[in-house]
Formats: C-alpha cells, structure tokens, sequence
C-alpha cells in the first residue's frame, strides 16, 4: 500500500458532475477516477494479486467453534462484505463473526468488525463507534443495502440466533432495529436478499435458512458421522431437520412475513445458504434463486405483484446434467457468454462439479458446467464464496472461488482427494471456456486457508476488482490487484436522493463490439455483499459507445460516446 | 395405510411381542431348543405388516405419479388446443404447466414430496437399497429409475423451452417421448 497518489484533490472532484436525468442521449465527459491508490507493476505478465490483509489492518481473526469442527455450525463460516457506510467514496469493510468453543464450553463470542476504509488504503477499526459488534450473535452473513431508502447503506447481519439489522443513522452510528422491522427470525439464518418484489418501491428480503436445531444440540454435538469408514465427524446435513427459508414484506419501514402468501415457500426445507435476485428472464422484474445444500436448487420466478412460482427444475438449473441435486453453498450471477442474459454459477462439495448454469433466454438454463471447463477445473475443491468479475478488464467475465473443507479430519488421511486448507481458485474466461490460471494469479491465490465469504470491490480505487476473503479461525485476506488489464469503467448509480445504487438497477454497455451487462444486488457469493458500483472491463476499446440504465423502476438513462477509465456517476431521476 | 395407522398395527404387535417375551423363559424350560412357535407366528405377521407398509409406499408414489400424469394430460389438451386456435399466451401457460408435471415425474412429486423423502432417507429407510447401490435409482427413489428420471428432465426442459414458440408437432415429438417413459416405468411387473 501507501502507493497512493493526489488523494485530497482526487476526492474533492471525485464523482462531481454529470447527474444524468432520464434518457439522455449526449457525450459525456470524461471524470477524475477517485483516489488511486496502487499503480500497476508494467512488468508482470498475467493475473497477480497480493495479500495485503495485515498491512491493511485486517487482523481480526474469525472465530469458528471447536478445532475438530464437531457440529457443522463449527465449519459453517461466514460472509464478508465491501460497502460504502459514510459515503466517502471509499469502500469500507464488514466481518461478522462467530464464537470460540472447547467442547460444549462457550471460550469467547467473537464481535463483527467494522472497517472503514482510509485515504492511504488501509483500514480503521471503527466497530465499536458504529456501534455494529453484533450483540454477541453467532455471525453468518452480511447483506448491505439502504432498505429505508435514506440515502445510507445499512447492514443486515444473518445470525444463528436472532438476526440484526443496523439502520444507518448517517453519523457514523447504527441502531439495531431488527426487533421493531420485525426481522429477527430466530434460527440458523444464513444468506439474504434484499430486493423489490412486488415493484412497490421498497425493499423486501428473503433469508435462507439452514438447518433446524438449537444451542444446545450444538454445544453437545460430538461427530458421529461416519465419513468413508475412516474418521467420525460432524453430523449432517442430511439427518438433521431444515429450516425454513423466510420472506418479509416491507411496508413503511417495518417487514411483515409473506412467505406463503408470496409462494416462496421452501417446500423441500432445503438447506438454504445462499439466495440472489436477479432479473433471470428479461422480463424487468426480480426472480430470485436460492442455493440448497443437498437438495435442488431453486429459482422462484416473479411472477408479477409479488408472486412467485418455483421452477427450477424444469427450467434447467435446479439439479445439475446428470439430475443430481447437489450440495450447493454459493452464488454467482453474470453474463459469461455474451449472451445478454445472466447465468447461474453454483459452488458445491468437493469431488463434484461446481456447476454453471447457462442462461438460454427467457429464464430457461443448461448446465454447461463440463463444456465451459468450469466442472474439471474445480472437481477436486470444497467451495464457498464466489464471484463472475472482470479482472483482467479485458472485456468477459472471470471466476473466483472461495474453497475449504468441512472436516479437518482429511488431514489425517493423504488417501483422500483433498484437504482442510485449500487454495482458493482463479478462473479465466477465455471466449467462454475457462482455464484454471490459479498457479500463476500472484502470490495472493498461493494462501492456504479453510475460506467461506467472498466479496469483490475496488477497495483502492484504481479501477480493478479487488477481492475480499473470510478465512475459518484465522483473519481475513485481501487480495489486492496488480493484474495489468485493460480499459475499465466503474459505473456508479446514484438513488435520486445521492444513496447507494438502487437494488436491481441494470447497466449494460457497449464497447469495441461488446455488449456487457451487470446489475446492483444487495449480495450473493456465500452470504456476501459485493461492491455495489459495476466494473466493466472494456479491452482495447478506450470509449464505450453507450452507456444504458435500466433503473428499477423501467426508466432509461443512456449516454452515449463515454470515455473510458473513469468512476462514471449516473444518478436517478426524481 | 396411513401413517397413524401403520404406528398402531406397529404397537399393537409390539405388545404380543413383548407379552410372549415374559412368558416365553418359562416355555424355555420346557422346551430347551428351538425359538418359540408363537415367537415365529408372531414375527412372520410383523414381517407381512412390514412388507405391506413398502408396498403401500410403492402403491403411494404410483399415485402421485399418477396425479402429476394425469394432470400433464390435462395440460397437454390446453397446449393442444392453444396451438390451434394460435392463441400463444395461452399455448406458453400450458407448455409451461405441462413442463412442471413432467418434471415432477422426474423427481416422483414436488418440492413437499421431496422433503418426505429426505425425512425418509434421514431416518435411515432407502425403497430400494439394492436398486441405489446399483445405480438404477437415486437416493430415496421408489418408483422413478434413474434412466426414466434423466428422460423426464430432459422432456420436461424440452417442453419448458418450447414454452416461448409452441410447434403443434414439436409437441406430439416430445409428449411421445413422455409416454414412452411412462409407459416403460408402469408396466406391470412379471
């Protein structure tokens, strides 16, 4: 760190300007990048990026129960998330965490942090300021997004107890009012989406749940699952019952559960980590789909006025090309092909495919898991967390993933594939196939950890995509990046009051021949929230030649002829 | 038989059993050598219970097949008929319809059935134990083989797909193919 340059007078100019109103159609001028902080090395070739956690300041560690992971809570993890909290143009950081256990004795409850991100591109822990330490909850994952629309990201923290939501007071502090919203929900809560289901203008949220059991049962769990006939470890999944995943309307700033009413009714009791709304079928509203593990997966299509209809399985991408359902812990959501459409890429357990759903139109999905590539290179690992992101900037959309194993135990066996501490992988897309490039992505995806959460974010402002990993037992790593990439715009779409990008809000660009789409979610990955501003990569080209907002609402805002290499702010028309 | 039903024929057998129990050392003494003929009788009418409730399990799945068959067949009429009177909203809705019953003729019923079975593979009872470790059904899969279950998906995304340009043709390929899986899965058994 500390290669920063002109920071002062970079952030006085940084996203002034250009408040485009609806359907514009003029050249836009180029902006002042915010503060760039690390120069690109000329001299590398390929993918590269640095652990820069410890220097960073990063040094919390996440505490995950008991060393031999006796219940599967122990090894559960937790998401990570990149926001912007005081809105200084900076990311900032949110690590729940969870408790230190010794058999069924409660060793210490680890508190969440709060990181807020610094002009020289470290971290100052401001959590108990915030006032966001987590009131002693088992952490499980981080959804941030402005859910009373006052201009001020807030943070949903899922827990294996009671759920928190921190409501942003725009000073620096938060005030839990999970109580009063009425979204505690007790239980193993683990992903969440917030997102506008019945296009009413609010936010609604949908929570997976995991499995249905309580403090007690896991304090005196032992392992008791026979695991290959070669080590007893911790019980479940299956055998152990699932919990419900819940939907909540939001009106007036309070949240009334619709789950049935809503038909997002969770009939299987999956095992639900993960849940991302996205508009999978073009047709302008969300759908949303929700990673199970061990059961099929979901995807709930909206079906307009806030119902929903599960299709998963006919549609394509509920169980995997052999009819398998598989044991699915994370989300990715991206256009991998040039299609114009999203696909799906699910995280699963090891000796298994991780799988990419292709997304054929009109929400109808194929698993092209083993002709992408994407299958073979990721048999062997145990994945969490995971991200469709452009770091090369070179115009197409690359694959990380967060991996690590459940049982410890593997260790004890070199006969098994695998083991606990895994590197986490990088994939290439080249033309839609992906190559596994993780030996030479730098000496940052060389770490060996047991990793959960992923989010990415450009942390340092310097026009790439950074990547923000949560780690069992140990702190988090930040994987700076150094790649040498190409032509980048960050697209930054403003709420018409100056808030955070609008949940659902659609960008799509078209550059040097490409047409490139993203979205605005509130979080996927394994319980994570990403950078809410999106990262197009544009190759050679150096002008984008449109620029198209879709905001929620259906309201268009194009520019035309933009320069490249710039933080780009779009801003909702009231 | 239902589940109530089934706990107390259970019950009830297991009080026969456990009376026999204490009288039986007694018996013991007077004939030192073989198990008790009542034991025997005893056992063989819970075997007969407990090869019942499979069965019925097996008869329980065919009706849900049989459900979700039947009300393919419905939707496939409505395709039909929207194809011909070109009426696409509609011809989409049906093929849509018809997609999701062939899917769950895939996965032997929904989403609900899906997590009975789970409760059932939980508590450590497979249909068809032989079958799974041969690889001709999945997990919990009582009636659907595995073959059968791959054919129904792939009719069911077929059917989904069409869904967006229904082809009156196209359609009677796939429904044949539909039938013939059926068909295959529920001829009697020799």
């Amino acid at each position: 760190m500390g290669r920063h340059r002109g920071r002062a007078a970079a952030a006085a100019v940084l996203f002034a300007a250009l408040v485009a109103t609806a359907c514009v159609h003029r050249a836009a001028a180029p902006q002042a990048p915010p503060e760039r902080l690390s120069a690109r090395p000329a001299d590398i070739e390929g993918f590269r990026f640095v652990d820069v956690a410890a220097e960073a300041g990063l040094s919390r560690p996440f505490l995950a129960g008991r060393p031999g992971k006796d219940h599967l809570l122990d090894s559960a993890g937790a998401g990570v998330a990149f926001l912007d909290y005081d809105r200084d143009d900076r990311l900032d950081i949110y690590l729940p965490n969870a408790w230190r256990l010794d058999g069924s004795r409660i060793v210490e409850r680890g508190r969440n942090a709060l990181y807020r991100g610094l002009p020289d591109g470290t971290f100052e822990d401001t959590t108990d300021e915030a006032g966001v330490a987590g009131e002693g909850q088992w952490g499980a994952g981080v959804a941030a997004a402005d859910y009373d629309g006052d201009g001020w990201t807030d943070l949903l923290v899922t827990n294996f107890g009671r759920n928190l939501l921190y409501r942003n007071r725009g000073d620096g502090r938060f005030d839990n009012v999970a109580p009063a919203a009425g979204v505690e929900s007790p239980g193993w809560n683990t992903g969440a989406a917030f997102f506008d289901a019945d296009a009413d203008g609010d936010l609604d949220l949908y929570i997976t749940a995991y499995i249905d059991c309580t403090l007690d049962e896991v304090l005196a769990a032992v392992p008791s699952l026979d695991w290959k006939g070669l080590e007893k470890v911790a019980m479940g999944p299956f055998g152990l019952e699932g919990a419900r995943d819940r939907y909540f309307r939001q009106g007036d700033g309070r949240f009334v559960e619709a789950t049935e009413a809503a038909g997002l009714e969770d009939k299987a009791r999956g095992y639900g980590f993960a849940v991302r709304a996205a508009d999978f079928d073009d047709d302008g509203d969300l759908d949303l789909y929700v990673a199970n593990d061990s059961d099929a997966n979901y995807l709930y299509r909206n079906e307009g006025a806030g119902r929903f209809q599960e299709i998963g399985i006919w549609s394509g991408c509920g169980l995997d090309a052999n009819g398998a359902a598989q044991a699915s812990m994370g989300i990715a959501v991206g256009d991998t092909a040039g299609t114009g459409s999203p696909d799906i890429f699910v995280t699963n357990f090891s000796e298994d495919f991780k799988t990419l759903y292709r997304n054929l139109g009109g929400g109808l999905f194929e698993d092209v898991s083993e002709a992408s590539g994407v299958g073979p290179a990721t048999y062997r690992v145990l994945s969490w967390g995971t991200a469709l992101a452009d770091f090369d900037s070179d115009g197409d959309l690359d694959l990380v993933i967060a991996n690590g194993h459940i049982y410890p135990q593997i260790d004890r066996h070199p006969e098994i594939l695998g083991t606990y501490a895994q590197r986490n992988t990088l994939l290439e897309n080249i033309g839609g196939v992906f190559r596994d490039v993780t030996n030479r992505a730098g000496p940052g995806f060389q770490v060996v950890a047991s990793s959960r959460g992923l989010a990415v974010g450009d942390y340092d402002n310097d026009g790439d995509l950074d990547i923000l990993i949560g780690n069992l037992d140990l702190p988090p790593t930040l994987l700076r990046n150094d790649t040498p990439g190409g032509a980048w715009m960050t697209v930054v779409c403003e709420a018409e009051n100056g808030g955070p990008p609008p949940i659902g809000t659609q960008v799509t660009v078209r550059a040097g021949g490409r047409t490139l789409r993203r979205d605005v979610a509130t979080s996927d990955s394994y319980a994570s929230s990403h950078d809410p501003r999106l990262h197009f990569g544009l190759g050679a080209a150096e002008r984008a030649e449109t620029v198209d907002v879709r905001w929620p609402d259906g309201r268009h805002t194009v520019l035309q002829d933009v320069a490249s290499r710039q933080f780009l702010r779009v801003r909702e028309a009231p | 038989m239902t589940r109530e039903l089934v706990k107390r024929v259970v019950a009830a057998i297991g009080c026969v059993v456990g009376l026999m129990c204490l009288t039986a050392p007694a018996r013991a003494q007077q004939h030192a050598t073989g198990t008790p003929s009542e034991m025997v009788t005893t056992y063989e009418s819970l075997a007969d219970a407990i090869l019942s409730v499979k069965k019925t399990e097996a008869n329980l799945v065919r009706s849900i097949l049989g459900a979700a068959y039947a009300h393919a067949q419905v939707e496939l009429g409505r395709a039909r008929a929207a194809i011909k009177s070109s009426d696409a909203k509609a011809g989409q809705g049906a093929l849509e319809a018809l997609a999701a019953d062939v899917a769950q003729l895939a996965s032997e019923g929904d989403n609900a059935v899906a997590a009975v079975r789970k409760r059932l593979i939980e508590g450590g009872h497979h249909h068809n134990a032989d079958g799974e470790a041969k690889g001709i059904y999945d997990e919990g899969f009582v009636v659907v083989t595995r073959a059968a279950k791959s054919a129904f998906l792939e009719s069911s995304r077929a059917l989904g797909q069409m869904a967006r340009a229904p082809k009156a043709e196209a359609l009677e390929a796939e429904w044949q193919k539909v039938q013939a899986t059926w068909n295959g899965l529920m001829k009697p058994a020799r």
